[in-house]
């Protein structure tokens, strides 16, 4: 049944990013910028946003997974912030690796000190240090209920973060899409909608199988165990 | 017939992928000493911990005096002793002791501090850093700080660990004095002697379960060495 | 209600005025900053003066650092973590004791940084610096506040000193970019009707952080 899930999954991702890289790179128009390089690197939009919404989805769920398993101390909602972690750190990687991509041609430098550079990267350290913290401790009820406490805290934080970060000028784009009257082009919306899904579905498919293999590790190491006792 | 200070109703507790107990139930009277006995391992530091309420079973449950083990009241009336000193090096014996019995709002804190100083034979220490101490010293001020609030359930995890030959004299005699005072016991040891002179019952875990409970009167320290912790007797047990 | 806090508190003050010796430590330690400071930059005044708040704040993280580092090696060391645990109160009791000894502390570094720095930097002393107190006390208290909690987290593992810094930095930028910011605004004279808003967000936070430390300090205790 679960694999079944995960079968349907994976072939309805294969296809929504076929679509989703077609209207990317040749359904959308191209945006009117004086830049030939910026007209490309625009594009890396499509990816960059919904790679920075998929983190915050992802960090969400490791907010609620800690509040559900200091309440349950149910091993389960462990390996799910663990699983969700994980992925949302993979997808702030992508935010921090293709922010400056687009940057480079288009404001000529990598980095910046900006606001949303700045709390992005903020953000990631905070979930690699979750991460670091569940390295350095032992499996055990101890490092659940820690690692739940950091859960809790990184995610309230996040909000305060991005509130401290603004006070500074920006210079990072608001609204990519709008065309040149301002107003959202129809087609790109579309495109990015799209996206945003597909990315949305990934996420569903990832923490599905990480958490599917923290459970078997779980499994092997207690029939192990087992083997052992018996 | 009267009802169980303690009750461990099908405790087992697993660390993520370690297993540490599996099923463990028995039952303790008031004023009893339980030995419990068992290899490196076995679980026995585990079970303490889960009692004190500093550790949750993973499955089962315990019930302290009726309640929670992790009851404020509970927590009141129990005290531990294991290898941890819980003790400052850079505060005098004093010190020490005066901000325990401030924590557990121990009555007429003076006279008894007096008391268990004397009792562990530290009064001429009183006004040194406990840092300066020997490993034998601070073991006896570790056992005066949990005996300050007079609990009425003693938690000991091999506390005879550390100790010279005269210290683990006095240490019995202590625990003799809080058995008569109706003190409930429970005690992890590797030493079967001292097990069998202090206590009524014995319980022996291996591999996280219990494998044996039984009453002292019934047996001998060697036969219970024989039985469960001889070479041969490993393959028996499984 | 808080006799355990109070007792915490009490038996913390009276073992850090014991080490005199790691107070002055961390109070030469604070001066190398401001001489290391001034000899890899070489900037002019006007800089210098642009700058010196948050020079001033990395003077003061750096010694609630070390003070969060030591409160709970100290905790650890003869396992009186476990003891609190074993305490007959509530685990946010112990944070509060735990918070206001390491505030306290890191409060009394600050002011004995603080006349260095004024000197240093050849500030004037004006009235209008009385307002430094509100700003530091917001500032300390957000750092500690997370601090607190963060340390006793950091200290069941190997390399406490190193994970207090990965997980404290991040969490507490914003607390310590709106510190440096007022600061900046009061040592500079100008005091812009952003301030008090601004002020008041920072002890927002406090709030909530202190809260949510006051809730969660039971499950770090528990094994
Ligand atoms: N905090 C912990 N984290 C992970 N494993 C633990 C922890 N405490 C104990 N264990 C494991 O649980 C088992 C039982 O340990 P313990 O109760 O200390 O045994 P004993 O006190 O009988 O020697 C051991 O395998 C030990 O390694
Ligand atoms: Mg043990």
């Amino acid at each position: 049944m679960r694999s079944k899930i995960d079968k349907i999954l994976l072939i309805i991702l294969l296809i929504a990013f076929s679509v989703s890289i077609y209207l990317i790179f040749q359904w959308v128009p191209q945006i009117k910028a004086s830049n030939p390089a910026e007209q490309i690197a625009q594009r890396i939009f499509y990816f960059h946003v919904p790679s920075a919404w998929l983190g915050f989805l992802a960090f969400f769920v490791v907010f609620c997974a800690s509040i559900a398993y200091l309440a349950t101390r149910d091993r389960k909602y462990e390996l799910i912030s663990v699983a969700s972690a994980e992925i949302g750190v993979l997808f702030i990687s992508l935010v921090l690796i293709t922010g400056p991509i687009w940057a480079k041609p288009v404001w000529g430098i990598w980095w910046t000190w900006d606001v949303r550079l700045t709390s992005s990267l903020i953000l990631w350290l905070i979930y690699v240090a979750f991460l670091m913290l569940r390295r350095y401790l032992p499996d055990g009820s101890k490092r659940a209920n820690l690692s739940a406490v950091v859960g809790i805290i990184g995610f309230i934080d996040v909000p305060i973060v991005y509130y401290s970060i603004r006070w500074w000028e920006t210079q990072h784009p608001k609204a990519v899409m709008a065309s040149s009257e301002g107003s959202l082009a129809a087609p790109m919306f579309f495109a990015f909608m799209f996206s945003l899904a597909t990315f949305t579905l990934l996420y569903v498919y990832l923490i599905r199988k990480r958490y599917q293999l923290l459970t078997l590790e779980d499994t092997l190491n207690k029939q192990f165990k087992e083997m052992e006792i018996l | 017939m009267s009802v169980p200070a303690l009750e461990i109703l099908g405790v087992s507790k697993d660390f993520g992928r370690i297993i540490a107990l599996r099923d463990v139930s028995f039952s303790v009277m008031p004023g009893e000493f339980v030995s419990i006995l068992g290899r490196n391992g076995a679980g026995k530091t585990t079970l303490l911990n889960i009692v004190s309420g500093v550790s949750r079973p993973s499955e089962g449950k315990v019930n302290l005096f009726g309640t929670d083990p992790g009851d404020r009241e509970n927590k009141a009336k129990l005290a531990v002793i294991s290898h941890e000193m819980f003790l400052y090096g850079n505060l005098t014996a004093i010190e020490n002791l005066e901000y325990y019995s401030r924590v557990y709002n121990v009555p007429d804190a003076k006279k008894r501090i007096d008391t268990v100083l004397s009792d562990v034979e530290l009064t001429h220490r009183r006004f040194d850093l406990v840092a300066t101490y020997s490993r034998g010293m601070t073991q006896r001020l570790t056992i005066a700080r949990a005996l300050l609030h007079e609990p009425s359930l003693l938690l000991l995890d091999e506390p005879f660990t550390g100790l010279d030959q005269h210290a683990i004299g006095m240490l019995i005699e202590l625990l003799k004095k809080q058995k008569d005072m109706d003190r409930t016991i429970l005690l992890t040891t590797h030493d079967l002697h001292t097990a069998a002179e202090l206590s009524d019952r014995y319980v022996v875990l291996s591999k996280h379960k219990i494998i044996k409970d039984g009453y002292i009167a019934d047996t001998t320290p060697d036969a219970i060495r024989e039985k469960y912790f001889s070479a041969e007797s490993q393959g028996a047990e499984a | 209600m808080m006799r355990t806090a109070i007792s915490i508190l009490q038996k913390d003050l009276r073992m850090e005025f014991r080490s005199k010796e790691s107070i002055l430590a961390m109070w030469i330690f604070s001066l190398l900053i401001f001489v290391i400071f001034n000899f890899t930059f070489e900037v002019s005044r006007l800089v210098m003066l642009e700058i010196a708040p948050g020079l001033l704040w990395v003077a003061f993280v750096f010694s609630g650092m070390f003070g969060l580092n030591q409160s709970f090696a100290l905790e650890k060391e003869n396992g009186n973590l476990r003891a609190m645990a074993l305490m007959p109160v509530d685990g946010g009791e112990i944070y509060v004791g735990k918070f206001f000894s390491v505030t306290l502390i890191m409060l009394m570094f600050e002011a004995l940084i603080f006349p260095i720095f004024i000197i240093f930097y050849d500030l004037q002393l004006s009235l209008g610096m009385f307002r430094l107190i509100p700003v530091l006390l917001a500032g300390t208290i957000g750092f500690t506040s997370l601090g607190t909690i963060l340390s006793a987290v950091a200290v069941h593992t190997r390399n406490q000193q190193i994970l207090l810094s990965l997980l404290l930095w991040p969490l507490v930028s914003p607390i310590i970019i709106w510190s440096v910011t007022l600061t900046g605004m009061i040592l500079s004279g100008e005091v812009t009707e952003a301030f008090y808003p601004l002020l008041l967000r920072v002890g927002a936070f406090d709030v909530i952080f202190f809260t949510l430390s006051y809730m969660l300090f039971d499950f770090i205790l528990e094994d």
